[in-house]
């Protein structure tokens, strides 16, 4: 059976891991990485669900679920109730979502929807002036209104959506800029 | 009987069920984002609505008359939340000869209207808050909304007269943010009760909220039940509740039966409703409001006495007489202690998560009870309130019940959207509240002094666990999703697509 060379990132850690699917046991799986081998029993029970049972060097059982992430070669492992992050690069994929990311934390001024929803008021229009806090916009999602507030004091240069608009979750709702 | 249940969710399925044991045939309605919802599955009949928006579905008394109409129910179980407080809604259900699961409209209306249930309880001898005496009208000055809550004094509510469920409330510290609070809770009121009424309350500090369930029958024999602890609160929003409290000993609970029992009596309350009051450091109490429908906290209450509460709600509708004794119900059977599940994230705030879910594996096990609304495959709308299920667990003492709950929370596994499961796990084993020491502010205190660290922290050995499942997960993944070559037979492809994803080999 062929190997799989992976490049695994866990806990900021990243190491070099070698997976073989053994040929005479069926489900079984032999994983390397530094000095380390251990052969797993694993079985899927859904799509994001692998049921782990060590057999060479442990004997824990696992339940685990494992949720593809966003960017590529992102894997979200659900151990226990925690989450753990994985970036698994298998020489294709991990290049793909590098670039992009940054940019959105420039120019503080903004206001963004927190959570899937509707705008159900605007409180301030472009060139109002406003303080860091004041309630700018209400966005309602499931039953409950949640009011906005101004990162930082300012002016209002741009109101990109209206009342009544369905926004996602990190939509800009409000800029402001700030006075000089 | 035929009932037509004019809810949906988890409360939907729990009505359902007490209908299927007492051999009454249902009828669900649904909005079209709840097709796949259980409680249309699990309904013998049921009759879509056309529109997503509460407005234009469950809060719409035309539609739901109409598909009563149309399905020969003879009578409305409102569920909680949406039209179950709406006194016009129990009108016109009896003016159309419908059954309504609730109290008469003439009591809603009074026992709803949170000024006027003040009043009630005033003349029932209940002790109450300091507060407005009626609604602020909608075109009072400024000037005067100040004069009035500095009448009352700060920290205050603003509170919606048809409230409940903490929307349409805001609480209030200072002037400065008094018009604010009130125009915000004014619109919420608005959107979730079609009635932007608002009052003020005196906000008692340091104050435990318990509350007392009721039965009343058609005959005038009330029944109070032993209290139920809801003071882990997120912003108002009861977030655990248990029953029975630290806090209350025998004397004091035969003290909060008796008076909610006054009360009831004193309005002639039919059916289950509960009096919720705030116990103050020093063991004395305050009437608050009375809720005149069935609580979402109603299980806890169903496991420490062994009586079904929903039964008894049908039963009282259609004439029977309460055969309980208050000694039964006042005298609790262990412990019960209830997690409501949202898909909301603790970790960041609490944003609501609408979404699919993914995978749903729910606990089970002794002392266990799971009333969930939701099923995997279903897309969790964001048009409605998040809840996707009640879990509870019963004990013969809080500390097995914690035990128990926290096991439980353990097996609970929710993917797809996040959920307050990690907020649980930590709050039953943090020591302010195995010891019973909170109260109605403490779970927001408790949270804004964290620090930023995930609620729960990874098992020993979790990173090499989560090695080996992402190397293994990798690899095996594009075996398990590549789609079905060639398929010509849609139904049966996607069969066999199933069967490949349940085993890494074939």
């Amino acid at each position: 059976m062929p190997v799989t060379t992976l490049e695994i990132e866990v806990n900021g850690r990243s190491r070099r891991v070698a997976v073989e699917p053994l040929a005479a046991a069926p489900g079984r799986f032999r994983v390397a990485w530094d000095e380390t081998v251990r052969v797993v029993d694993a079985r899927r029970l859904d799509a994001e669900t692998l049921s782990l049972v060590l057999v060479e060097g442990g004997s824990g059982s696992h339940q685990v679920r494992c949720v593809n992430g966003a960017r590529p070669g992102a894997v979200d492992v659900h151990v226990g109730g925690a989450v753990l992050h994985a970036r698994v690069d298998d020489g294709r994929t991990w290049l793909a979502g590098q670039g992009g990311a940054a940019g959105a934390a420039a120019g503080g001024g903004q206001v963004t929807a927190p959570m899937p929803g509707k705008v159900t008021r605007i409180l301030a229009q472009p060139g109002d002036e406003v303080a860091a806090g004041q309630a700018v916009v209400v966005v309602e999602a499931m039953k409950m209104e949640n009011e906005l507030g101004a990162p930082i004091a300012g002016r209002v240069a741009d109101v990109p959506v209206a009342e009544g608009d369905p926004v996602d979750a990190g939509v800009v709702l409000i800029v402001i800029e700030t006075v000089t | 009987m035929k009932v037509l249940v004019a809810n949906r969710g988890e409360i939907a399925v729990r009505v359902m069920r007490a209908c299927r044991e007492m051999g009454v045939p249902t009828v669900a309605v649904y909005s079209p984002s709840d097709r796949l919802a259980p409680h249309v599955r699990y309904a013998d009949q049921a009759v879509g609505l056309g529109a997503d928006r509460p407005a234009e579905s469950y809060l719409d008394i035309g539609k739901l008359l109409d598909a009563a109409r149309r399905t020969g129910a003879d009578t409305v179980h409102p569920g909680y939340g949406f039209l179950a407080e709406n006194a016009a809604f129990a009108g016109a259900c009896r003016d159309a000869g419908l059954r309504f699961v609730g109290p008469a409209a003439g009591v809603i209306e009074l026992m709803g209207g949170k000024t006027a249930s003040r009043a009630a309880a005033q003349a029932a001898g209940v002790p109450v808050v300091p507060g407005t005496d009626g609604p602020l009208a909608g075109d009072l000055p400024d000037a005067e909304v100040r004069r009035l809550a500095a009448s009352i004094g700060y920290p205050l509510f603003v509170k919606a007269v048809a409230g409940g469920g903490g929307k349409g409330m805001r609480l209030v510290r200072e002037q400065a943010a008094l018009l604010g609070a009130v125009r915000a809770a004014r619109s919420e009121a608005g959107t979730a009760f079609g009635n932007p009424d608002v009052y003020l309350e005196r906000c008692v500090t340091v104050a435990r909220h318990i509350e007392v369930q009721l039965l009343g029958d058609e005959h005038g024999n009330v029944v109070p039940f032993v209290e139920r602890e809801c003071s882990i609160q997120r912003r108002h929003q009861k977030v655990i509740e248990e029953t029975p409290s630290i806090a209350v000993d025998t004397a004091t609970r035969q003290a909060l039966g008796e008076a909610a029992a006054s009360l009831a009596r004193g309005v002639g309350y039919a059916n289950a409703g509960t009096v919720e009051f705030l116990l103050d450091e020093d063991g004395k109490f305050y009437f608050l409001e009375m809720n005149t429908r069935l609580q979402v906290e109603h299980p806890i209450t169903e496991l420490v006495t062994g009586i079904d509460l929903v039964r008894w709600q049908l039963r009282i509708a259609r004439g029977e007489r309460l055969t309980l004794d208050a000694e039964r119900t006042l005298t609790p059977r262990g412990h019960a202690i209830e997690c409501r599940v949202y898909a909301e994230d603790p970790e960041a705030g609490f944003v609501p998560c609408p979404g699919r879910i993914t995978t749903l594996r729910r606990p089970d096990g002794p002392g266990i009870r799971d009333d969930s609304g939701v099923a995997a495959g279903y897309e969790v709308p964001l048009f409605y309130d998040s809840m996707l299920s009640k879990l509870v667990a019963w004990g013969e003492s809080r500390s097995e019940a914690i035990d128990r709950m926290v096991r439980a929370l353990t097996e609970y596994e929710i993917g797809g959207v996040r959920t307050t499961i990690p907020l649980f796990r930590w709050m039953l084993r943090h020591p302010d509240f195995v010891a019973g020491r909170f109260d109605t502010g403490y779970l927001d205190r408790t949270l804004a002094a964290r620090p930023s660290e995930p609620l729960l922290a990874p098992p020993p050995g979790a990173e090499e666990v989560a090695l080996l499942a992402a190397a293994i997960h990798v690899v095996t993944r594009s075996a398990a999703a590549r789609p079905e070559p060639a398929a010509s037979d849609g139904a049966r492809s996607s069969w066999r697509q199933a069967a490949r994803v349940g085993g890494l080999r074939r």
